[in-house]
This record gives C-alpha cells, sequence and structure tokens, in this order.
C-alpha cells in the first residue's frame, strides 16, 4: 500500500518537474534560433546587393546597410531577427517576392504533413500485421521473408525507391502519375491518386523498421504470464493477441516511430524531390541551390520546431500508453 | 456416485518427442481438493495446464484421456475449450505481478470474464466486480477498481487475481504455487482465503505446491510427481504421514519442518527427460532399488487407499 | 587457425591471451550467418573500391556520344549513360567516392564528438550543461536538413560533403559519448584510481577509453551506412559531390530524367548503393547480435 505524501510537496514538486521540462523546451528552441541565425550570418553571399539588385550606389548600399541593421553588434541583430522571426515576419524571396511565411508554412509545410501522415498510415497498415505475422509464426518462411522485406525496406534508399517505383508503375504500366501534388483536402481521390507512390516510397522506409520493432516486441511479450492468464480466461486468441498483446508493444512502437522521425524527415526530402512534390524538402533543395539564404533559414527552424513539437508528443502519449510511468 | 470434476487415464505428453508427461492417471471427486507435489521440472504445472486445455497440438502431442467434468480436452474443440476456461474452470498463476496485464485496471481484468461468459452488462459488471474484490478481503473495493495492478501490493496482487479466477463461480480451480511468490506473512492468509471461497463454492481445486507442510493444510487429495510421472497418490494424511514410495519418504525426510535434526537431501538429480533410465525413474537414485526396479517399469498399485508406483513400497 | 609465430612470443601468456580474446569475439560472430554475408558483401565493395582502376573496363569519365544511352552489352556490361560513359566503370569508382566519404566522415565526427563527449563527461558541472544544451540544439535538426545547410555555407564538393556530414554527426556522437562516460565514471574502479592520486590524464587515457571504445566503434560503423545514405542523398539533391566525379548519387539523379528511355542508367548505380546498404546493415545488425550477451550462442 503505497503512502500518500505530503500533498501540497507533492504538487510542489510536479509544478517545478513540469516547469523544469517547459524551460528545458525553451532552452532548445533558443539554442536552436541561435544555430539557424548564426547559419544566415555565415552563408556566403551580400545579402544588400542581392536585395538591391545590379545597379546601385555607395550611398544606397550603406543606407541599406544601416537600415537592415547589420552595422550593429551579433547579439543585438540576433534579438532583432528573434522578434521577428517569432512574429512571423521572416522576409521574402529575393526571387520571388514572396513572402516567405506564407511560402514555407502555408504552403509547403501542410504538404509535407499530408505525406508524412498517409505515409505513416502505410507503413502502420502493412509493418504492424507483417510483424505480428513474424512473431507468431516464429522461424517460419513467413517470418523469414518478413525480416527480409524488413532489412530491404530500411536499406533502399528513398530516392532510389522513388525512381523504380516511377519506372514500374508509371513508366511501364501508367497507373500512376509521376510528379505534382494535388491536396487531398480539396480533391480526395486524384491527390490520393497522385500521393500513391509517394506515399509508398515513404513508407517502405519505416515498414521495415516497424515490422521489426513490433516482431521483436511481441516475441518479448508473448512469453509473458499474463497473455496465459488471458487464454485461461478463455479469451479468443486473436482477442489476446491483439488486445492484451499489442496493447503492451504500443510503447516500444512509439518509441520507435518518435526516435527515427529524423529519418522520416530525411526520407521526405528525398521523395519530395523525386516526385515534385512542393513540400518542405523541396523548398530547401531550390533554396539552397538558388542561394535564397533566407528560404533555407526558413526551412531549417520549421524542420527543428516540428522535430522538437513531435518529440514531446511522444513524450506526452509515453504516460497515457504505459500506466507504469504516471505518477501517482 | 458423483462423476469426478477431474479423470486422467493413461494420460502421455509429448513435447518435441520427449515425454513430459508419461502415463498420468489419477481422479479427482467433486468437492475435493488435489495438490500435486515434486520438484521443479516433475510434471506438475504441465499437468495443471494441459487440465485447462491450454497446452495444446501442435506444440505439442496428447495421447490418452484427460475428463474435465464430461469434457475430454485432448479431443476437444478449440471453441469448447474457450467456453469453459475462465467459466466452469479457473486458473491462478504464481506471479500475481506478472499475470495481471500492466495496461490494464482492476476493472478491466474483472469485467473480461464477467461479459465473456455471463455476458452482464457494464453497470452489473461494476457491482459484481465490487462484490468479488470484497469477498476476496479488500477493503474499499470502489477505489481499487480503478487501480492498475503496480499500484498493488504483492497480497493484493494475488486477491485480485483470486477474484478474477472466481468470477464466474467455475467448479474447478487450478491454482499453480499460488504463495510462493508472496511474503511469508501473507502466504497464510492468502492460503485460507483461497480454501474458504473454494469451499464455500463447493468447487474442486487442484494445487500445484512444492511445499509438503503446506499440502497437509490444505489438501484432501495428495499426488506425488517425480520425472513426469505420479509415483504415489492418496488422501493427503495417509500419503504425508505414512509414505510409502522412496521418493515420498525421501521428500519427507529432507523437509526441514518434519524433521529438525538433521538435513537428510536426497542424492543424486533428477535426470533429463530426454535420457530416462528405462524401468523406474527413480531407481538411480533410490536406497532399495533391486535389478528389477532398473529394467522394469513398475505398475501402479494399490496398497490400502493408496496408488505407488513402486516394486518395493 | 594456425598461425607460424616466433617461439618466444608464443610461449609468453600474452599471445595466449590474445589468441583466446580474438578466439572469443570471432566464435559468436562466426555463428551469425547475417554478419557473415554483411561482411562478405562489404569486402566485397571494398575490394572493387580499392582495385577500381584495375578492374573498370574504362575510365569512368571517358565520353563517347557515339555509344551514349546504350543499354546493357558486351561492350558495356551495364550500359552507357547520356554522355556515353560506361556505367559500369562508373559504378566501381562509385564505390570509391560512396565508402570514402563514409568512412572519413564518421572518424572525423567520431573525433569531434568523443571530444565534446569527454569534455562533458568528465568535467561535469556547468561545462557539461552548456555542451550538452548545445547538443541538444544540434541534435534538433534533422541530419540531412543540417547537412543541406552546412552545404549551402561551405559549398559543393566531396571534402564539403566530407565536412558537412561529418558536422551533423557531430552532435549524436557526443550525446552516446557522454551518457557512456557517465556509466563508467560511476563505476568503483575510477573512484578508487582519483583516491590513489592517479593523474587525471592517466585516469582518461588507461580506464575511461578502453571501457567506451567498443561501444562507440560499434556505433561508429552503424553510423557509415547512414553516412553513405546521406551523401548519396546530397548528391542526388545536386547538394553534394559534383560532377564529373562518379558517384552513385549524382548517376540517379541524371539518371531520373532518361528513366523511360535508359533505365540503366539509375537502376545500376541504385542497386549497388543499395546492395552496398544492405550488406552494411547486416553486418552491424549482425556484430550487434554477436556481442550481444543475450543472443550469444543463438544462431540467427
Amino acid at each position: 500500500m503505497k503512502v500518500a505524501a505530503n500533498s501540497l510537496e507533492l504538487r510542489a514538486s510536479r509544478l517545478w518537474q513540469s516547469l523544469g521540462a517547459v524551460a528545458q523546451t525553451a532552452l532548445v528552441l533558443l539554442v536552436v534560433s541561435g544555430i539557424s541565425f548564426l547559419f544566415l550570418k555565415l552563408s556566403p553571399g551580400d545579402p544588400v546587393a542581392l536585395m538591391l539588385g545590379s545597379d546601385f550606389s555607395r550611398d544606397s548600399y550603406d543606407q541599406l546597410y544601416r537600415n537592415l541593421g547589420l552595422d550593429r553588434p551579433w547579439l543585438q541583430q540576433y534579438f532583432h531577427w528573434l522578434s521577428r522571426f517569432v512574429l512571423g515576419e521572416w522576409g521574402s524571396s529575393y526571387v520571388s517576392k514572396q513572402d516567405i511565411f506564407e511560402l514555407a508554412v502555408l504552403q509547403a509545410l501542410p504538404v509535407t504533413l499530408t505525406l508524412a501522415a498517409l505515409s505513416l498510415l502505410v507503413a502502420l497498415a502493412v509493418g504492424i500485421p507483417l510483424g505480428v505475422l513474424a512473431a507468431i509464426k516464429r522461424n517460419s518462411w513467413m517470418d523469414i521473408l518478413a525480416s527480409a522485406i524488413a532489412i530491404g525496406g530500411n536499406a533502399f534508399p528513398s530516392f532510389y525507391l522513388g525512381v523504380v517505383l516511377i519506372w514500374i508503375f508509371s513508366v511501364a504500366f501508367g497507373w500512376f502519375p509521376s510528379m505534382g501534388y494535388v491536396s487531398p483536402w480539396s480533391d480526395p481521390l486524384g491527390g490520393l491518386w497522385h500521393l500513391a507512390l509517394p506515399a509508398l516510397t515513404l513508407g517502405a522506409w519505416y515498414v521495415g523498421l516497424i515490422a521489426t520493432v513490433t516482431r521483436s516486441s511481441l516475441l518479448e511479450v508473448l512469453e509473458q504470464p499474463y497473455m496465459a492468464a488471458a487464454r485461461a480466461r478463455g479469451e479468443p486468441e486473436w482477442r489476446v493477441i491483439w488486445v492484451h498483446g499489442m496493447r503492451n508493444v504500443l510503447m516500444p512502437l512509439v518509441t520507435i516511430i518518435g526516435l527515427q522521425l529524423g529519418g522520416m524527415l530525411r526520407g521526405a526530402v528525398m521523395t519530395e524531390v523525386v516526385f515534385t512534390l512542393p513540400g518542405l524538402g523541396m523548398m530547401i533543395t531550390n533554396a539552397v541551390q538558388t542561394r535564397e539564404y533566407l528560404v533555407v533559414q526558413a526551412g531549417i527552424m520549421i524542420t527543428a520546431l516540428l522535430f522538437i513539437a513531435v518529440n514531446l508528443l511522444v513524450d506526452r502519449t509515453y504516460t497515457i500508453l504505459d500506466p507504469r510511468l504516471r505518477k501517482k | 456416485m458423483k462423476a469426478p470434476m477431474l479423470h486422467v487415464k493413461n494420460l502421455t505428453l509429448r513435447r518435441k518427442g520427449v515425454a513430459v508427461l508419461d502415463d498420468v492417471s489419477i481422479s479427482l471427486p467433486t468437492g475435493q481438493t488435489l495438490a500435486l507435489i515434486g520438484e521443479s521440472g516433475a510434471g506438475k504445472s504441465t499437468l495443471a495446464f494441459a487440465a485447462m486445455g491450454l497446452v495444446r497440438p501442435p506444440e505439442v502431442e496428447l495421447q490418452g484421456r484427460l475428463m474435465v467434468g464430461d469434457t475430454d480436452i485432448v479431443t476437444a474443440q478449440e471453441r469448447t475449450l474457450r467456453q469453459l476456461r475462465g467459466a466452469r474452470m479457473g486458473m491462478i498463476f504464481q506471479d500475481a505481478s506478472a499475470a495481471l496485464n500492466p495496461c490494464f485496471t482492476v476493472l478491466e481484468h474483472l469485467a473480461e470474464p464477467l461479459r465473456r461468459h455471463q455476458h452482464l452488462r457494464k453497470d452489473e459488471c461494476m457491482n459484481r466486480a465490487v462484490e468479488l474484490l470484497a469477498s476476496v478481503g479488500i477493503a474499499d473495493p470502489e477505489a481499487r477498481l480503478k487501480a492498475y495492478p503496480h499500484e498493488l501490493s504483492g497480497g493484493m496482487q494475488q486477491r485480485v487475481m483470486i477474484a478474477i479466477a472466481l468470477a464466474c463461480e467455475p467448479q474447478l480451480l487450478i491454482a499453480d504455487e499460488p504463495t510462493s511468490a508472496l511474503d511469508v506473512t501473507i502466504q497464510a492468509q492468502i492460503m485460507s482465503l483461497l480454501l474458504g471461497r473454494v469451499r464455500a463454492l463447493g468447487a474442486s481445486a487442484i494445487f500445484v505446491l512444492h511445499d509438503l507442510a503446506l499440502a497437509t493444510q490444505v489438501a484432501d487429495r495428495v499426488a506425488v510427481m517425480y520425472a513426469g510421472q505420479i509415483v504415489e497418490e492418496g488422501p493427503a494424511a495417509e500419503v504425508l504421514n505414512h509414505p510409502r514410495h522412496p521418493y515420498t519418504r525421501g521428500l519427507r525426510a529432507s523437509a526441514i519442518e518434519f524433521d529438525a535434526e538433521r538435513l537428510s537431501p536426497i542424492a543424486g538429480v533428477v535426470p533429463s527427460l530426454s535420457a530416462m533410465p528405462p524401468g523406474c525413474r527413480f531407481a538411480p537414485r533410490c536406497a532399495q532399488a533391486t535389478t528389477q526396479c532398473s529394467t522394469h517399469k513398475p505398475s501402479f498399485a494399490a496398497i490400502g487407499n493408496v496408488g505407488v508406483s513402486c516394486w518395493n513400497p | 587457425m594456425t598461425i607460424a609465430t616466433p617461439s618466444l612470443i608464443s610461449e609468453s601468456g600474452y599471445w595466449h591471451r590474445f589468441q583466446g580474446s580474438f578466439a572469443r569475439f570471432w566464435r559468436p560472430v562466426r555463428r551469425q550467418r547475417k554478419a557473415l554475408a554483411g561482411l562478405g558483401i562489404v569486402c566485397l565493395f571494398v575490394l572493387v573500391a580499392v582495385f577500381a582502376p584495375a578492374l573498370a573496363p574504362y575510365s569512368p569519365t571517358e565520353q563517347n556520344f557515339a555509344d551514349a544511352m546504350q543499354g546493357p552489352s558486351w561492350k558495356h556490361w551495364m550500359g552507357t549513360d547520356s554522355y556515353g560513359q560506361d556505367i559500369l566503370s562508373r559504378t566501381f569508382y562509385g564505390a570509391r567516392s560512396a565508402l570514402w566519404i563514409g568512412f572519413a566522415s564518421v572518424s572525423l565526427g567520431l573525433l569531434v564528438g568523443v571530444a565534446v563527449g569527454l569534455l562533458a563527461g568528465l568535467r561535469g558541472g556547468r561545462i557539461e550543461w552548456a555542451l550538452m544544451r548545445a547538443v541538444d540544439g544540434l541534435l534538433a535538426f534533422p541530419e540531412l536538413i543540417m547537412a543541406m545547410a552546412f552545404m549551402a555555407v561551405l559549398g559543393l564538393g566531396m571534402n564539403n560533403v566530407i565536412l558537412a556530414l561529418a558536422l551533423s554527426f557531430v552532435g549524436p556522437f557526443a550525446r552516446t559519448v557522454r551518457a557512456d562516460v557517465l556509466q563508467v565514471k560511476a563505476r568503483p574502479f575510477i573512484e578508487a584510481a582519483r583516491l590513489m592520486d592517479v593523474p587525471e590524464r592517466e585516469i582518461i587515457l588507461r580506464h575511461v577509453l578502453p571501457n567506451i571504445a567498443s561501444p562507440i566503434l560499434i556505433q561508429a560503423g552503424m553510423r557509415i551506412s547512414i553516412a553513405i545514405l546521406l551523401a548519396s542523398g546530397l548528391s542526388f539533391l545536386g547538394l553534394g559531390v559534383v560532377p564529373p566525379t562518379p558517384d552513385w548519387g549524382l548517376m540517379i539523379a541524371e539518371g531520373r530524367g532518361f528513366i523511360s528511355m535508359a533505365p540503366w542508367m539509375a537502376g545500376m548505380p541504385g542497386l549497388a548503393l543499395a546492395t552496398l546498404l544492405i550488406g552494411l546493415n547486416l553486418l552491424a545488425e549482425g556484430l550487434r547480435d554477436a556481442l550481444d550477451p543475450r543472443t550469444r550462442g543463438e544462431h540467427s
């Protein structure tokens, strides 16, 4: 019987802990913004000259230089940039004159998120049953096949797989388009048709991972007495595996999905370029090639923020999934 | 005379070709308790799990008859067995902390058999769950319903397991070393609780134990197992106070509670199941073994109301 | 295995101990089919990379427009690309750049990462806190994105790719090294050494480093496949190696434009890349399984 601690003490310590977590996240965000700012300052090229165009006088150069605050100390410039960044004033592209915030957050980000979500769904839908099958029929040919798919999916680089899929399904069979993006939110059928191959490409990488983790976790879970206890209560086998077993597999699964998010983002970048989807990856790649450093900076900030946000989300889900982690 | 609750006849269970249970025969009348005694690996837990129908082809081969009530477990369909398990047969595991799913609350555990076998609605489940928890001696049952297994003490976890096993008022309860994972101080409490509930229901029970003294206190009948065979079987007092089989005598002598003057362990070790000697399996360690013991497997003969498998009891 | 050794060495206990420890390492590895398959593949690629000049039938940059865009034939076993360059030769040389980039970037990143991790783990206090917060920030950027950003700052080319990747690896290495150092630091023999007034440098060299060496090296090994993947990816995006350097990522990118007419342009180097990555992954997984005390002795 656990003895309840002094309730006030308990609440104070929990508040302190969540404060600490918030502070830690804020600190990481600060470091991230610092790195992004540093990136911009270190990138080659002269932003003033770029903004002025081809013909400019010494005076207008100096004036713009001072206007942009480039003569101030770096620390001051950093805070200035940060305050504008937080407000969503990210500047505009040199080439297209489009507002970068609009480009990055309103146009590119949703595309990437849609692609990622769809791919994750595909990966889960294929990977989990594969893993379960491999665990139940251990060491049979199904297990070996599943492991082979897992290793293969993990090793094939997304960009190569994308090209192969294009060759097979787009060129040879002509079933799916090889490029272009239609938003599934406005046109579900068209959107899914365009996203089918990309989602498959990006999902393939994850399928292997999910199948492997599902298989090994489930193998461990199958040994546990509570599985036999459930059978002893008369539960049918499918319920024993999918309700009693998989519930305990969710934690390691979510962990691995969260941990491998970097890999998914990497795959997303490649997939977007292969299939010409106007997402964050495409945006950053183009920006680097055309030396649009402001856009690149926006891109890396968004991806870092996304990363941190998802990690936080994953942390939150831990406590929901595993009651043992909840504090009493 | 009522049909026996458990009736096993010439049951042989092979796992990967090795006979884990060899020609086991035993009967348990309704309303009585049986204790299965023996060392680890003797096959007691295997027999208990087999009685629940949890050890089945294709992982193992089963030969013989294993009747629980009027159902032959060996030949029954899985669907039939599933209806029996949890409803007419209940099982209690050794380590309650591992036998309870860490992701589900006490209520969810209890509701499972209630919904499946008795088709209770949600509110009926809740009431019945509270009743059950109270019947196993848990204070403040409503509060405990929302608890997760790791929030309960060892004793309470075992009580919850008992409540789950008895939820649908089974006629046969199988308990696999129900108290060995608990503190000594709680063992007696839990054991008497278990016995009390079983008797109140008029059910039969099979206890798998390795503690002889405990067996005398809880069981009506005792069966001693060695290396997959039953070597002696009969009323508890008879078997334990006047053991006939050399192994039983050895067990009694090596039990600390019985004879505190000297520890006399049984010499030798249990032979591996895949390399069993022909003839009596205990012969290599038996002080009174004869040549007949080493070559011929003894038959199970009755001496009074006790059955013994020995050439020289 | 019999090795001829001078009698003096073989009779000393040292040789027997060395043999014993190597054999103890080799035996579980030998039993893991996964690791052996992986090792075989990797060795094959290494050999091809090292002996590419001798093995390749043509120079990788020899252009021959008359033969451009030909499919696989006796003259060109893997066909030719849009410049008439022999794909087989370019694939062989591509192995060179891939393996070199992988190895160099991981080594560089390892050096810096270990230094940072050691510093953080051993010094503790504010230095550790500051370093780890910096690492946290670095780790918030996905590796490819960070590498792309570095390439934007540094410019293209193979050396810059190596540098960019190495910088991206500093974060993960630093974090792992620090965690390992903390683990070792907590062990009693370190405290004992301190109490005996052993100088700090000796503690680091003789006690800490050897104990963190093996998990770090295993991790480094696993990183190589990620490095090769990232490097090819960067080249594919046009942000890595510059043409006409033979590089698988570049070749796949070039081949993509001609996928309907000449699928072998992208297909062949891609297969090579995938095979090498599979081999590296198998090797890494196999090694990990072999050295994991739980699975030691099990067949794969």
